[in-house]
């Protein structure tokens, strides 16, 4: 089922559409970043990474986010899904087919934007260079799987394509910008410590793929600045990463099982 | 096993939220190899009904297909095709390639049809070049996969041209000799005269007549 979901979404127009589009911002930003490189008269790829862990992160979270969140309230709209769910097949794999059908699309489109980036920049990769941009496809593969799951999850409780698509893009406001705008304004007011923070970004999964990934490209913490130092103070490099990647976990788990539930005890 | 009737619907209800019930108290038995006809007007219940007996819909009451239990026992999908309304299947795909992936989800490994030649669109077509009544034959060939005991068609031919509807009938004559039992929803009972043994009338949700019912 899965293959079926893989070949029916890498086919899709919007999924090539979006690859396509993606692949295309991140050469911009390579090569944009190249330039500053130069004019700054700078080494290695630190300007360019900075931006594609924007990138990286907030493109693939929506496309996840959309793709997800259309698999199952359109599969079920258009007559596909209760002819699936007649079949002999388990209420898990209704949820599990789609989900790692699209993940795999969706990580073929990551991979090729990064493919892309990879070119433009191998020129002036240092060999430091290669963890911190492993890091950063590695976390905005594992957002963009997480977006798919909470798109799944969506997804089972809409009604219709549309608000399973407004859902979907509001979703990605708040996680995008949202909270970051709330957090920004609600951190001093009421004195949120850096315990406070590490809660606010362990409950953002794109905030704790976007410190994976920083974590990545450099451990001690520094650019992430007093947070990350008391971050990597108190848990150690290993241990921040291990809790961002069990928060992205969460998200992944939690709305696949909301799917299931839903498919398994509602109408389809 | 044999004595089973193929579906046994007893008390069933369906409501939709606070709406006014869509399905209420409905029962019926339908012995194997027969083929009976949900007929009504739109929002009579007949779509929810056969969903109902597939296992998409839940309901209060209990619905056994060929002795399973439709709410307990998800070992009866094994002996159900279901034929929705209407189904777009993914336009990138091929005709083959949708059959296939049916085949291995109802697990009978080739694709095997009771259809007469020229029935399906051409295997190697894209699903979105096929037009409405082509989609249809498409779908019914996927709900006839591993020679399902109980078929539930929902307006089966309702976008079919008269050789399409033909072909569907020829071929009901012939399962129906084989001893399949089908449920069909239909607008117009009148379209199923000389196949259907039995004619169920809903009206909001009730059956209101039953002609050619089997006495038991």
């Amino acid at each position: 089922m899965a293959s079926w979901e893989y070949r029916n979404a890498s086919r899709s127009r919007w999924v090539i559409g979006t690859a396509v589009a993606f692949a295309l911002l991140c050469l911009a930003v390579s090569l944009l970043g190249l330039r500053s490189l130069r004019e700054l008269g700078l080494s290695g790829v630190g300007p360019a990474s900075a931006a594609l862990i924007n990138l990286g992160i907030l493109l693939p979270a929506l496309m996840g986010l959309l793709l997800g969140g259309n698999a199952l309230v359109a599969a079920r709209e258009q007559g596909v899904l209760p002819m699936i769910a007649v079949q002999p097949v388990s209420r898990s794999s209704l949820v599990l087919g789609p989900f790692l059908g699209v993940s795999a699309a969706l990580a073929a489109s990551v991979l090729l934007g990064f493919g892309a980036a990879a070119v433009v920049l191998s020129g002036v990769a240092r060999r430091s260079d290669v963890l911190p941009l492993t890091a950063l496809v590695g976390s905005t593969l594992a957002v963009a799987v997480t977006c798919v799951a909470v798109g799944l999850g969506v997804s089972a409780v809409s009604r219709s394509r549309l608000q399973a698509t407004s859902t979907a893009i509001t979703l990605w406001f708040l996680l995008a910008l949202g909270m970051d705008l709330v957090l920004a304004a609600a951190a001093p007011a009421l004195r949120m410590g850096p315990t406070g923070l590490l809660v606010a970004v362990v409950c953002n999964p794109l905030e704790a793929g976007r410190v994976l990934a920083l974590l990545g490209s450099t451990p001690d913490g520094t650019a992430l600045g007093p947070f990350g130092a008391y971050l990597v103070e108190s848990f150690g490099s290993d241990g921040a990463a291990a809790i961002l990647v069990c928060s992205l976990l969460l998200w992944t788990v939690a709305p696949l099982l909301l799917a299931r539930r839903v498919l398994s005890r509602g109408d389809l | 096993m044999s004595d089973q009737p193929a579906v046994r619907i007893t008390n069933v209800s369906k409501r939709y939220g606070r709406r006014a019930p869509t399905l209420l108290d409905i029962n019926l038995v339908v012995e194997a190899g027969t083929i009976v006809t949900l007929a009504g007007s739109n929002g009579s219940g007949k779509s929810t009904l056969l969903r109902c007996v597939a296992g998409l819909a839940r309901f209060t009451g209990a619905i056994e297909v060929r002795g399973r239990d439709v709410g307990t026992d998800d070992a009866f999908r094994g002996d159900v095709g279901y034929l929705p309304q209407s189904v777009m299947f993914p336009s990138q795909s091929t005709v083959d390639e949708t059959l296939a992936f049916f085949a291995q989800l109802r697990g009978t490994g080739d694709v095997v049809l009771p259809l007469a030649d020229g029935f399906l669109p051409p295997r190697s077509a894209l699903v979105g070049t096929l037009s409405g009544g082509q989609r249809q034959r498409l779908a019914m060939a996927i709900a006839l996969l591993g020679n399902p005991a109980v078929l539930l068609l929902d307006e089966p031919v309702s976008n079919l041209d008269e050789s399409g509807r033909e072909s569907v009938w020829t071929m009901l004559r012939e399962l129906k000799v084989a001893g399949v039992t089908a449920l069909i929803a239909s607008p117009s009972p009148a379209d199923l005269a000389g196949i259907g043994d039995r004619t169920v009338m809903l009206h909001d949700g009730r059956v209101v007549d039953d002609r050619g019912k089997v006495a038991s």
